[in-house]
């Protein structure tokens, strides 16, 4: 195996920009970024194909598995546009509605609940991203600057903990943390010993309060976890550039902005990229178990709505039409942010 | 090798020599047994039989349902209690006709000898047939019993003790909450914990708790969310006078701080936690639904805190609280299309039915658990009566979980005996705590159910919330539910001057649903019964 193939694998999957500050100047000339981007694409011959070949073997493998798992169930998608029964035998010996399953799902009182689950599925999702990622980045840039090292692997154990609770345990808490006091509620104690408010707050009955009751549980218990991959990002960072800004008499907050900042720049976008593909897959758990009737107008998701019409009314017809269109949204929004990312000339997963 | 006594099975088909393993699934809110179960080792002694539990509680049954219809694998006897009829029509269940024809099943033919109509699938998803022996209220002679586990409103007993045990004739609903609003402002704290006057049972899958009271004020018995005329015709009333003005009294209690406002976000398991803590002065349920807390209540000794059923109603209306006890169609046991030993299953549930094992899961082991009297009446010793209410004793001694689902020889046995320790009439006067009695005493009554309405001949069609709907009716009757959820807790905890601003947001709610489907539905299925029943 060369050295070549090699390095241009490493520069298709978006890494090799993290590495890039350690050979050109600390601020590299876009112009100059964009020519070396543009790089003619080497032809693929098949004398390319047999110097790879022990490459090409070992991805076989994870296609295959793209393959069977991701591409191949998608034959279910008949369902959709049949009356489905189980008992009916296989998905063959059904009986086709054509479109009647989409009109039920996206007209009349359904169509109105479903653009609401819509929406709280959206708001909630990008809310979570926003404050998650936000949040990751601040504690990331500021667990760097710790220079005692037994206090910053204490504060990362500390919170990165929660990620390994369910999401059941995560919501029971939550739920008790925002009850009464008489019930626990320690949220509303703190805030009555304080005296910001005099009476207790039922949180959990007021429907604009959710997604952000959502975001900041979600960031409670995600928060450390997501910090991992900027720290690692961050000591990716040639040592030499901060040397070198020192000696330029960069200060403390003048280094964090000028080379943590942009030398994590890759990694969040890449992550932002990745994540917007999760927007309407995300959200079952908090939604269905803190979700209550005086709420819920706020707090259904799409997936707790195709569980409770689809599934649990064994409508699976209906489930499958939900799950396409969540497959159709996130393809357009995966699409869209990468295109964002190349016109904001920012690396990109394709 | 078939063991002595009349345990066995005689036919040979289970025997102790021939080891079978049934693999049984069930809905119940009751407990597993433990390791060590006695009847368990019986079912091992006398025929051979290990049953392989999964035990899933009402809650969690709808996803459980959906993922074992797509796997398509089942185990031996499945134990549900949908009333979707989801795994029936799934195609999950064994037709059973056939099997019963060969004669070998005599209990079980007994069983389903009179009522056969009533318990055979007559939808057009799979054949029609027999599918689930109902678990419930199969009766052989007359009901008895003395405990009342249907629809109330419910006060504890302190509150009535409190009032001095008022005439409880001839109750309103004002009445109802002028007693609570009196004891609660005499006793804010129960133990520590803030009082609670009244509470809304409205968790999901219970929202019956907060939407059937305005029939039941009105005079009609429980037919779900419909009320059936005269002429038995069935019309939904969520959206009528006789919810408005119940919804009206509860919104100004919430403003008086008599309902719960964490009512609403309480779910089932918290709603029970709750009420088991004693601290709740009343809510409107069925008896059966918060036996648990019941139970616990009692086996702390804590009387008081136990409840007694109410009727109120509006002006002019007769109480219909309790029915006759309905047979609980399309509930109970049904044996797996993938089960491989069908005859075994349902040979055990056969086994099962019969006099002799009916009596080991429901009053236990002669002499251990109760005593035979001269006059073959069966007894029990205070010990043996305090065991059968101690929950950790029942997991070691008796298979609740499993009898739950079983059929059942409700009513009484060939030699007088009444199914369970709580239908035997002098039994259960007798394990009546003095608290108890004497609560009875005042109102010179004997058994709870007396508290209740007499009760009249149930209507042939009754009850129209067991009748299996298609899947349109099933979404419109959710859209239902949903607007149910979303609107009366908003109705209920928002301030009176917005009322009926409220109530109107709710009313156009409905309407904008296909109701019609749904009632038709019903009447369809109210017609059918009175045709084939």
């Amino acid at each position: 195996m060369t050295d070549a193939p090699v390095s241009t694998l490493v520069t298709a999957t978006g890494i090799e920009p993290v590495l890039e500050p350690a050979s050109t100047s600390p601020a590299p000339d876009r112009k100059a970024r964009k020519k070396a981007a543009k790089v003619p694409r080497r032809k693929i011959t098949w004398d390319r194909v047999w110097a790879q070949r022990a490459l090409l073997a070992m991805a076989v493998p994870l296609l295959m598995y793209q393959i069977l798992f991701k591409y191949v169930p998608v034959y279910g998608w008949a369902i959709a546009f049949q009356d489905y029964k189980p008992g009916r035998g296989n998905i063959w010996n059904q009986k086709w509605v054509g479109f009647e399953n989409f009109a039920d799902l996206f007209t009349g009182v359904n169509g109105e609940r479903f653009r609401r689950v819509v929406i709280n599925t959206l708001g909630q999702s990008i809310l979570t991203l926003v404050v998650g990622t936000l949040g990751a980045i601040v504690l990331a840039l500021l667990l760097n600057e710790v220079k005692n090292m037994p206090f910053k692997r204490v504060m990362q154990n500390i919170t990165y903990m929660p990620h390994f609770l369910s999401w059941v345990i995560v919501a029971s808490l939550a739920s008790v943390a925002l009850s009464l006091p008489s019930s626990g509620g320690f949220i509303n104690q703190g805030l009555m010993s304080l005296g910001l408010i005099n009476h207790p707050v039922l949180f959990l009955t007021e429907p604009n309060n959710f997604w952000g009751i959502v975001a900041g549980t979600s960031l409670w218990k995600e928060l450390g976890w997501n910090t991992i991959l900027y720290l690692a990002a961050i000591t990716a960072i040639d040592p030499s550039l901060y040397e070198a800004a020192e000696v330029d008499g960069a200060g403390r907050y003048r280094k964090m902005f000028n080379i943590t900042l942009p030398g994590i720049r890759p990694t969040i976008v890449v992550l932002l990229i990745i994540n917007s593909g999760w927007i309407l897959s995300t959200n079952f758990e908090l939604p269905y178990f803190l979700g209550n009737g005086l709420i819920s107008e706020r707090a259904e998701t799409i997936d707790v709505f195709v569980l409770r019409y689809g599934y649990q009314l064994g409508n699976y017809s209906l489930a499958v039409v939900a799950g396409i269109f969540k497959t159709i949204v996130a393809i357009i929004l995966v699409g869209s942010a990468n295109l964002a990312a190349k016109r904001l000339n920012q690396e990109t997963l394709v | 090798m078939i063991p002595e006594g009349d345990l066995a099975d005689k036919s040979g088909t289970l025997t102790p020599s021939n080891p079978t393993t049934l693999t049984t699934w069930i809905t119940t809110a009751e407990q597993a047994p433990a390791a060590d179960n006695k009847l368990t080792k019986l079912l091992k002694d006398q025929l051979g039989v290990t049953l392989k539990y999964e035990i899933v509680t009402p809650d969690n049954v709808d996803q459980k349902i959906g993922v074992m219809l797509a796997g398509g694998e089942y185990p031996d006897l499945i134990g549900t209690t949908d009333l979707k009829m989801r795994l029936l029509e799934g195609g999950a269940l064994e037709r059973l006709d056939d099997m019963l024809d060969t004669g070998d099943y005599p209990n079980l033919a007994e069983y389903v000898k009179d009522d056969i109509k009533k318990m055979s699938y007559s939808g057009d998803e799979v054949d029609k047939g027999l599918y689930i022996f109902p678990n419930y209220n199969r009766f052989y002679g007359e009901p008895t019993g003395g405990v009342y586990y249907g629809p109330a409103f419910w006060i504890q007993k302190r509150v009535l003790a409190d009032a001095g045990y008022p005439d409880l004739n001839n109750m309103t609903l004002d009445r109802y909450f002028e007693l609570i609003a009196n004891y609660k402002a005499k006793n804010p704290q129960t133990e520590g914990a803030p009082t609670v006057g009244f509470e809304v049972l409205a968790s999901t899958g219970r929202e019956w708790g907060m939407t059937n009271p305005p029939a039941l004020l009105a005079g009609s018995p429980n037919n779900g969310g419909v009320i059936v005329d005269d002429k038995n015709h069935a019309e939904i009333y969520a959206d009528k006078d006789i919810a408005k003005d119940f919804y009206k009294v509860l919104n100004q209690q919430y403003k008086a701080g008599l309902v719960d406002p964490e009512s609403f976000t309480l779910t089932y398991d918290q709603y029970t936690a709750k009420v088991a803590t004693g601290a709740v002065l009343g809510m409107h349920d069925q008896g059966w639904d918060f036996q648990t807390a019941t139970q616990s209540l009692q086996s702390a000794g804590k009387d008081e805190y136990t409840y007694v059923p109410l009727m109120p109603v509006y002006e002019g209306a007769k109480p219909w609280y309790a029915d006759r006890p309905v047979m609980n169609t399309n509930q109970g046991f049904g044996i797996s299309v993938s089960s491989k030993q069908k005859e075994k299953a349902l040979k055990f549930l056969d086994l099962m039915i019969s006099e002799p094992w009916q009596k080991v899961l429901s009053w236990g082991i002669a002499g251990e658990d109760y005593q035979v009297g001269d006059d073959g009446m069966f007894t029990r010793t205070e010990e043996q009566r305090a065991n059968y209410k101690d929950i950790t004793w029942r997991a070691s001694n008796r298979l609740t979980a499993l009898l739950d689902v079983l059929p059942k020889h409700n009513g009484q046995f060939s030699d007088g005996n009444a199914y369970s320790p709580d239908d035997q009439p002098a039994e259960f006067y007798a394990t009546l705590t003095d608290y108890d009695r004497g609560v009875m005493e005042k109102y010179g009554k004997k058994t709870w159910l007396e508290f209740m309405n007499p009760q009249p001949e149930n209507p042939k069609y009754y009850p129209a919330w067991n009748i299996g709907l298609s899947d349109d009716a099933n979404q419109v009757n959710q859209q239902l539910t949903d607007a149910n959820v979303q609107n009366l807790p908003k109705i209920i905890a928002g301030d009176p001057s917005q009322f009926d601003a409220n109530w109107k947001a709710y009313v156009d709610a409905i309407h904008k649903i296909d109701v019609k489907v749904y009632e038709d539905a019903i009447n369809a299925g109210i017609k059918d019964r009175l045709a084939n029943w």
